[in-house]
């Protein structure tokens, strides 16, 4: 199957090792992975401020970009849930077309590759955090707050990763504060929002906190650093792909 | 034109397309369990559950609990030898009722998912009583619990008389607050206390009217 | 950012770390009890759905409702008086009052009063007014609004409490304890329930079918207040009907457990006459309820019953506290409401959220909470109401993001920045780096590494 790899913008510009790890994983699994070299954003940044209407040059990229594949995937539950609810325009049709073929990998990986085997190992600590566009919008967990049967896709895979051990929270799905423009225009919330889910990790005994979206773990990663702590973070795509050398 | 001919000209202009009413849920099933878990819930939210055979054992049970001097006012359907109905001014004053200790009152039913009790003004004397007496005990055959809040209205609309109550109330426990820290305090400005008289026996579904 | 805004306001309230803590720990503990209540009901995600249902019934068909409990209701005795907005609703209630040479009254918790503004303005008219909600009397005490509409003093310590009642109420200084307390407001309130001729309440719902309507409460003070008073007034939206008196069993299971996880509250009253002798007074108020009634992405806010649960849940509401939210009902249904009154003062609202949906998932009513916040910031800023300066940086960034070669150098600039003159984005400037660090720059970018070991494979 042809598969369009996304990179979201920040992923491409700060943490190329997510999209490397991505594009292994994918291949490894059998995927034939193209990743079109003009692509840029989903256009989230902006209409998540408010400035919807004026992503229309965005959202024609992406769709000169996209239109060609079975499937698009991405390593970000934000940039695809994004895609899924706002991308318009283009040929008729052509945006419908994208919007019922894009795939955050996590869900990629569970509902359309249906992997139950992983060559990977990862022993260590590790810290889930449930990051909330793909949890409460891609539906890749159980919400704490429904009455309904638990799952998730990301503990799924990263149970089938050798030696790892996934460590309980006291809050399993509390918002990290990122929330894109947001971490500096309520820069004190969205601050005091990371700090708290990084306390939750420490405190049960993480040494990596993973999820399936990189900009709260940019988030979380740079409250970490100032705190000068050990604890590191990793991207679900490394882990899930990463083997002892 | 006046506000309401304006407001309804407004909603009316912007009211959406209209949408069916859906079905309400069955009313829970399961006699059994219903006098339990209605006991269950009521001590939880801080009432007492005293069973007794009879309405008799209520009385000699007050009588322990209230010494001589306090007053204790009991409402229609429950007959006391002492205290009694001695609100004769109450029609005209419920002020001459804030120095009731203890206030006797007979529900209609209860509803075990939430340990409330449903009591209409007819069984009240005066609608101030269940509120301003420091303590309030409710009298609840056991056959007239019902299982949950659906049931609950059907119950209501089975007791309706043609006039229909001018008042009613569940009162699920003593009244309380946590509005400081989320302490729990039992006490607010209701009573601090509710017992519930729980009288055995009868046969379930046997409804209870009263003339308004 | 002005003084005034949510940033700001949250800002300060961030200032005191352990304090932000300790509001948050309360909140969520809140929300902790609301879903073990709601796990003890077997079906109640499809009580949602059905609650929802009804109350979309309700608006669409919100004028034949309003009319039959109007005439339900005056047939039980009781007189209907009809507010087009706030100013009008308080000058009802003044003209009530003075009617009865009134001008002392009792008021258990309303909401709408609150937006109304209605105890500032009958101050001013020689009326006074005690609130008989046990937070509502602190926070009168203390001269502020409350900051959450189900529990309105959570941002009060015990300690600043017993200073409250030790400055007012004459407790003895230093006394923070909660029973203490709360015996000593029953004494202070009790004097006022039985001196005072006149009450008001809210409505939590009012009954189509019947004309009663309904008030719910923990204290029992509405109830001390209506049943002493020979006049109750009973300020309602208009939004708070439902058809038939059966669909109560349906919202009573729903509110309280998600407003403070207890399975009903103590009282749950049911006005449908006047008592002989007494005179019982509906206001039913608009205030803009119909005018949003007409949006067709916002009017579901409308089916609103004012449980809280939103708030207890909002990670941004126990991290900022409700008068960040300078309105008076604040938190994510707040953010949704509130903008319909006035966009640009409440414009900064629906952007004090990071979208994360939790806010949806626990409305009883099951109102898309978040989606109208998303949708709301597309009005706001399309009405002309953003900052400039965001205007120009988000056309700058939609700019560069349409044209990949621009992109391209703009990132790789970027980063050479970052990683050779670090000064230039660490600085104070730069708000994310306030308190974290910036990601290190990596020397290429995924791009750029593919073009260098994939591209030509």
């Amino acid at each position: 199957m042809k598969v369009g790899l996304f990179i979201p913008c920040y992923i491409d510009q700060f943490y190329p090792q997510v999209g490397i790890a991505t594009l292994g994983l994918l291949e490894k699994l059998g995927c034939e992975v193209t990743y079109p070299p003009q692509q840029t954003c989903c256009g989230q940044p902006m209409a998540n401020s408010g400035f919807e209407h004026i992503t229309r040059g965005c959202n024609d990229l992406f769709i000169r970009n996209f239109s060609s594949f079975d499937y698009v995937v991405a390593p970000s539950g934000s940039c695809v849930l994004h895609v899924k609810e706002h991308l318009h325009g283009g040929t008729a049709g052509a945006a419908a077309a994208i919007r019922a073929r894009i795939f955050e990998l996590v869900e990629f990986l569970t509902d359309v590759l249906q992997v139950d085997r992983l060559d990977a190992e990862f022993p260590h600590r590790v810290g889930l955090h449930q990051s909330c566009h793909g949890q409460r919008g891609l539906r890749l967990a159980q919400m704490s707050e429904l009455m309904a049967p638990p799952f998730s896709k990301p503990e799924r895979l990263l149970r089938l990763v050798r030696g790892l051990e996934l460590v309980p929270l006291d809050r399993a799905d509390e918002c990290c504060g990122f929330g894109g423009t947001f971490c500096v225009t309520e820069e004190a919330v969205s601050v005091k929002m990371g700090k708290d889910r990084v306390a939750d990790h420490v405190r049960h005994g993480a040494e990596f906190i993973t999820a399936a979206d990189m900009s709260c773990l940019m988030h979380l990663e740079g409250i970490l650093h100032r705190q000068q702590s050990p604890v590191k973070v990793r991207h679900i795509a490394e882990i899930l792909n990463h083997h002892l050398s | 034109m006046s506000s309401r001919e304006d407001i309804l000209a407004r909603v009316k202009a912007n009211q959406p397309a209209d949408r069916e009413l859906p079905d309400l849920p069955a009313p829970g099933a399961g006699m059994q369990e219903q006098a339990a878990q209605f006991s269950r819930l009521v001590e939880a939210i801080g009432g007492e559950v005293v069973r007794v055979e009879s309405c008799d054992r209520i009385e000699a049970i007050l009588q322990e609990r209230f010494s001589a001097g306090q007053r204790i006012v009991s409402g229609p359907e429950v007959q006391f030898g002492r205290g009694g109905r001695d609100i004769t001014a109450v029609d005209n004053d419920p002020h001459l009722l804030a120095d009731v200790d203890l206030a006797v009152l007979r529900a209609h039913f209860g509803v075990a998912e939430n340990g409330a009790c449903w009591i209409t003004e007819e069984l009240m004397e005066a609608r101030v009583l269940p509120f301003i007496a420091q303590h309030l005990a409710l009298v609840v055959d056991e056959k007239d619990i019902v299982p949950d809040m659906h049931a609950a209205y059907d119950r209501i609309a089975s007791l309706e008389t043609e006039k229909g109550y001018g008042f009613g109330t569940f009162i699920a426990g003593p009244s309380k607050t946590a509005d400081i820290e989320q302490s729990l305090v039992l006490g607010a400005h209701g009573p601090a206390s509710l017992t519930v008289f729980l009288v055995e026996g009868g046969k379930p579904g046997e409804g209870r009217t009263f003339n308004a | 950012m002005s003084e005034k805004d949510h940033a700001a306001l949250a800002k300060a309230f961030n200032e005191d770390e352990p304090r932000v803590d300790w509001h948050d720990q309360t909140l969520w503990w809140v929300r902790q009890k609301r879903d073990r209540a709601a796990r003890q009901v077997p079906d109640w995600e499809a009580l949602r759905d059905t609650a929802s249902a009804i109350k979309e019934n309700v608006l669409s068909r919100l004028s034949g409702y309003l009319e039959q409990f109007e005439a339900a209701a005056r047939e039980n005795g009781v007189q209907v008086h009809w507010a087009a907005d706030a100013a009008e609703h308080n000058a009802i209630v003044l003209s009530i009052l003075r009617g009865h040479g009134i001008d002392r009254m009792v008021k258990s918790k309303s909401m709408l009063t609150e937006e109304c503004g209605l105890n500032e303005f009958l101050q001013e008219s020689g009326v006074e007014v005690v609130d008989t909600d046990l937070g509502e009397r602190v926070v009168q005490l203390a001269g502020e609004p409350p900051s959450h509409i189900v529990l309105p003093c959570i941002h009060k310590k015990k300690e600043e409490i017993g200073e409250i009642f030790h400055e007012h109420l004459g407790t003895p200084a230093g006394n923070a304890d909660p029973q203490f307390l709360t015996h000593a407001a029953r004494l202070h309130l009790r004097e006022k329930f039985l001196t005072r001729r006149a009450a008001l309440t809210g409505v939590n719902f009012a009954v189509a079918e019947t004309g009663e309507f309904v008030v719910c409460t923990n204290e029992g003070n509405a109830d001390m207040g209506a049943h002493l008073a020979d006049v109750h007034i009973a300020s309602m939206g208009i939004e708070k009907l439902v058809p038939l008196r059966r669909h109560l069993g349906v919202f009573l299971r729903l509110l309280t457990r998600s407003a403070t996880g207890q399975p009903v509250t103590t009282y749950s009253s049911h006005f449908r006459r006047p008592r002989p002798g007494q005179e019982i007074h509906i206001v039913l108020v608009d205030n803009g309820r119909s005018v949003h009634l007409g949006r067709k992405d916002f009017r579901n806010s409308l089916k609103c019953i004012r449980c809280g649960a939103c708030f207890n849940t909002c990670p941004v509401y126990r991290r900022s506290g409700g008068h960040s939210y300078h309105t008076a009902v604040a938190g994510p249904i707040g953010s949704i409401l509130s903008p319909n009154l006035d966009r640009e003062k409440y414009g900064d609202l629906p952007f004090a959220s990071t979208l994360c949906g939790s806010c949806s998932n626990v409305c009883p009513v099951k109102i898309d909470i978040h989606v109208q916040l998303y949708k709301w910031r597309q009005e706001i800023v399309q009405a002309g109401h953003a900052p400039a300066g965001k205007k120009a940086a988000m056309q700058a960034m939609n700019w560069v993001l349409s044209k990949p070669g621009i992109y391209q150098t703009a990132g790789r600039t970027g980063r050479w920045v970052m990683a050779h003159v670090p000064s230039a984005v660490n600085n104070k400037f730069n708000l994310w780096s306030l308190h974290r660090d910036l990601p290190a720059p990596p020397r290429e970018s995924f791009g750029e590494w593919y073009r260098k070991n994939k591209a030509n494979q």
